[in-house]
């Protein structure tokens, strides 16, 4: 009451920008991204996790490399050369032999096998299946999302109706279905199994996994539609498809920065999970699989077992914990 | 015979075979005639073994047997009981047949003893008749007695036993061997008849219609004994609930989750029985387990109900250092032969050294070690037909390929002998579980040999074992090489090679239609029995080394474990199960 009228609408004006104004270079505009890659860099867990994905990242891209470095083979099959018949264990390296750089992780039981090459493809095949598959799920989210947001009527209701046909389908169901419909569509030729195997999974995991963010986008596009920047750009007639890319989509990084970190560690999950349970992939290596084989030998063999689950357990938990850094990253509600 | 099922019989999760058995024959599949004394391990028949049986030394009355296993139970109806664990249950401790095996703790065999009939029958010169004298006292379950119209109406439901019939899995030997054949069975066709069985005070006569020396065998099938009138009712009712003659009778039997428990027959009198004991109070089977590596590790870490437990299923490769260290394993021959049968109908494998070529590129070792077989323990290298123990079998075994049986191949060899006969790139189409992991690495191995020794593999994916082992068992498959398994109902040569390799054998997975083989079969079947064996050896020689139709890969064997406190575990070489007639539990 005391305050004269001027001033108190001064500010009010001004109460956003408070805080920044005690620096002058601050107020230079920075979009969210920026202030978010700002906050990550100081953020010590998110450059922990991000140097331990990028390690699996390089272990992935580089795999070949790696094992003609190690002097190692893919899946060579050298069977009774080097696994002792009697124990059907290596008849060097772990576990009834010391460590040899020749095999570094030993050998599998029965094929002899490399289990070095085993994981750092297992490694490639789980990064790969996994980002195809966010990266599809996420373009999928993003467009059902913006379009369902964006329209009234009958093209909303639908697209909300398959978005929760797709969710209450059961996942483990669908990816034990098609995994017989697949071996016998290819079953003549081993080699286009394997891709096809490969395809498949990935298509899987993208069929189940899109939803949330088409829903979440659609939240944020109904809001976001009747503000006064899309009904300026209505008013001058920006056509929709501008509207929903140009004008709708940058302001809906945040969210989608954040889906895709969070499903990539889901789907390393997923894809090792159902590789274990026999419906993902055979045809090449993967961690679930090395897991499926290694577990009735755990007691004789337990470095075959932890060499996946680590993998498995380092790739998630570095992602998550990234995922979640981007996360708060983003977030305008943390102050740290 | 029928093999429980292919995991028990291998130990292996991801081999792809198939031991389809014995009588499959149809009436069309020719006679065999050669039964032999002094099988395994010299006297398999015991026409005088007296009643009761002679205790089993030191064993205790009482207490519960757990039976655990993972493959589940078929049909328990006695005239269907085909499989090797069904026969053996029913055999053993339920229902009562014509003959039956009791273990020979002398011999370590099994041996043929009477057991409704006071002896093992009498026949006529030439097998064509078979009298069977039928005991006093024996009484149903209810306290009812057994009539001579039970045991006809037993023995003539086993007509019904044909792919149409009441009974599509049970053994087919009475329609092949008795008279009337034609006749479809009491269930199928109740106005008719085999007229075949004639009925003189206890005596029962079965007339056949071809020379059948083998009967005393086929009479130890649970098929072989009566039936009550109520069995002519509902057949699948009464497969859950059969009515006993022998020391336990069905308590409860849930055909979904394989649970079964047996308690004791009271009427049962072991004064009319020369070849069972009943030891324990009550059994309870658990045979559809699941995971055997954790069955396995239950039984091995013998705690609590484990201790009183036993399983007849083979231990996985991965528990066989501490099962053989746990002086809790039971092992012993069982009467199986698995091949790799070439389609010799194919016009790929017309010519015999393409055929040799396979076997001599066949990478053994590699292929058994990584799907898991537990070589010498629950698997022998075979190099022959004729299993370990079957009369005739020629030792030293004869080996046609050179390497034994083991082995990793020999490229180099099997693509000059390819090349020499013009057939480089031969396909080679097989079937592979694409989702099992350990199946992927067998069929890499198989490739891998393959390739280099000039063939052209080319594996057919299926989605699980059980599509793979029906399209293994389809002629029409689009595959010319089968993994599967053949095990003998009976010790006999005749029970090997008509039904898996004459030209009407209903087993026959090679396909071979050889006149010359179709006529020593016959020829040999003709003979005396005594003077049977020794030809079945030569024929075994003589189909390996004139048309090689298969790749011999491996015997079977059994390596099975017990809980601590279970006595008195045999191995049952005829049907590679346990003697569970002299099972006891430690009190």
């Amino acid at each position: 009451m005391a305050l004269p009228p001027l001033e108190a609408e001064e500010s009010l004006h001004h109460a956003d920008e408070l805080p920044e104004t005690v620096s002058e270079e601050a107020i230079h505009g920075r979009s969210p991204m920026q202030i978010a890659f700002e906050r990550l860099r100081h953020d010590k867990v998110a450059i922990f996790s991000a140097a331990v994905i990028l390690f699996f990242i390089l272990v992935a891209i580089f795999a070949p490399l790696i094992c003609k470095a190690f002097g190692v083979e893919l899946r060579a099959y050298p069977g009774s050369e080097i696994i002792d018949i009697n124990t059907t264990f290596g008849k060097v390296g772990p576990p009834d032999h010391g460590f040899t750089w020749d095999h570094p992780l030993g050998v599998e039981r029965g094929t002899g096998n490399d289990l070095l090459a085993e994981w750092v493809y297992g490694c490639r095949t789980s990064l790969m299946v996994a980002s195809i598959a966010t990266i599809l799920s996420t373009a999928i989210g993003i467009l059902i999302g913006l379009v369902a947001g964006f329209s009234h009527g009958w093209l909303d209701r639908g697209l909300t109706f398959v978005v929760d046909l797709f969710l209450s389908f059961p996942f483990i169901l669908g990816a034990l279905t098609l995994a017989p419909i697949i071996y016998s569509h290819w079953a003549g030729d081993a080699s286009k199994l394997g891709v096809a195997q490969f395809w498949a999974l990935i298509g899987v995991l993208t069929i189940f996994t899109w939803m949330p963010l088409a829903r979440l986008i659609r939240g944020e596009v109904f809001s976001l539609r009747e503000r006064e920047f899309i009904q300026a750009a209505r008013v001058i007639g920006v056509p929709t498809r501008r509207i929903l890319f140009k004008e709708l989509l940058p302001n809906l990084i945040a969210p989608i920065v954040i889906f895709f970190s969070l499903s990539l560690p889901a789907l390393v999950t997923a894809e090792a999970g159902l590789a274990f349970l026999g419906i993902g992939l055979t045809e090449r290596p993967s961690w679930g699989q090395t897991i499926n084989k290694a577990v009735p030998y755990f007691d004789q063999f337990p470095l075959w077992l932890w060499a996946p689950v680590l993998g498995v357990m380092a790739l998630v938990l570095a992602l998550n914990l990234l995922g979640d850094a981007i996360r708060d990253a983003f977030d305008p509600k943390t102050r740290r | 015979m029928r093999l429980r099922s292919l995991l028990a019989a291998t130990s292996v999760a991801a081999l792809a075979v198939v031991a389809a058995c014995g009588g499959g024959s149809d009436d069309t599949s020719s006679g065999n005639q050669g039964f032999t004394e002094g099988g395994s391990g010299g006297g398999i028949m015991n026409a005088n073994a007296p009643a009761p049986a002679p205790p089993v030394p030191g064993a205790q009355e009482g207490g519960t047997v757990n039976v655990w296993g993972t493959s589940g139970l078929q049909s328990m109806h006695p005239t269907e009981a085909y499989f090797t664990n069904t026969t053996s249950i029913l055999s053993n401790m339920v229902t009562r047949s014509l003959t039956q095996y009791m273990w020979n703790p002398e011999k370590k065999a099994m041996e043929l003893v009477p057991d409704l009939a006071t002896d093992l029958g009498q026949h006529n010169a030439d097998f064509t008749e078979w009298t069977f004298t039928i005991r006093d006292g024996i009484k149903w379950q209810d306290g009812s007695d057994v009539t001579m119209d039970d045991m006809v109406r037993g023995i003539k439901a086993s007509f019904d036993n044909f792919a149409e019939g009441a009974f599509p899995n049970g053994a087919q030997y009475s329609k092949t061997y008795f008279k009337g054949g034609n006749w479809k069975g009491p269930f199928t066709d109740p106005s008719g008849d085999c007229n075949c069985i004639s009925v003189d005070g206890r005596d029962i006569t079965i007339q056949m219609a071809r020379p059948f020396p083998d009967m005393p065998f086929w009479g130890s099938f649970p098929a072989m004994g009566p039936l009550p009138k109520v069995a002519m009712g509902d057949t699948a009712a009464y497969g859950n609930n059969p009515w006993s003659t022998g020391p336990y009778k069905f308590q409860s039997f849930d055909p979904g989750t394989s649970r079964l428990v047996l308690v004791r027959n009271e009427f049962w009198d072991p004064n009319t029985d020369p070849g069972r004991h009943a030891y324990p109070d009550e059994w309870d089977f658990d045979v559809d387990r699941g995971d055997p590596t954790v069955l396995d590790r239950t039984l091995l870490e013998d705690q609590g109900d484990a201790q009183t437990a036993m399983s007849y299923d083979n231990i996985q490769q991965s528990s066989r250092q501490q099962a053989e260290g746990s002086g809790r394993l039971v092992t012993g021959p069982s009467p199986c032969t698995i091949f790799w049968y070439m389609d010799t109908r194919k016009p790929e494998w017309e010519n015999i050294e393409v055929r040799k070529a396979l076997g001599t590129a066949w990478n053994f070792d590699d292929y058994r070690l990584a799907t898991g077989l537990a070589m010498g323990l629950s698997a022998v290298p075979a190099t022959m037909i004729l299993p370990p123990g079957m009369p005739g079998r020629i030792d030293p075994p004869f080996d046609v390929i050179g390497n034994g049986g083991t082995g990793t191949g020999d490229p180099a060899k099997a693509k000059q002998m390819l090349q020499d006969a013009g057939a480089l790139n031969t396909p080679v189409t097989f079937l592979f579980d694409a989702s099992d992991p350990t199946a992927v690495d067998g069929k890499n191995i198989i490739v891998k040999a393959l390739s280099e020794a000039g063939f052209d593999p080319q594996p057919r994916a299926v989605p699980n074992a059980d599509k793979e082992d029906e399209l293994t068992q389809d002629p029409d498959a689009p595959i010319n090489l089968r993994h599967l398994g053949w095990c003998s109902d009976w010790p006999s040569g005749s029970s090997w090679f008509s039904p898996v390799f004459s030209s009407e054998g209903s087993s026959n997975y090679s396909y071979l239609s050889e006149p010359k083989i179709d006529q020593k079969i016959t020829e040999i079947e003709s003979m005396a029995a005594d003077q049977q064996p020794p030809h079945w050896g030569d024929l075994d020689k003589q189909i390996m080394t004139e048309f090689y139709p298969v790749i011999p890969d491996y015997y079977t064997a059994d390596a099975m474990l017990r809980g601590s406190k279970i006595e008195g575990y045999n191995n049952d070489e005829v049907r590679g199960m346990p003697t569970f007639a002299t099972i006891w539990v430690k009190q």
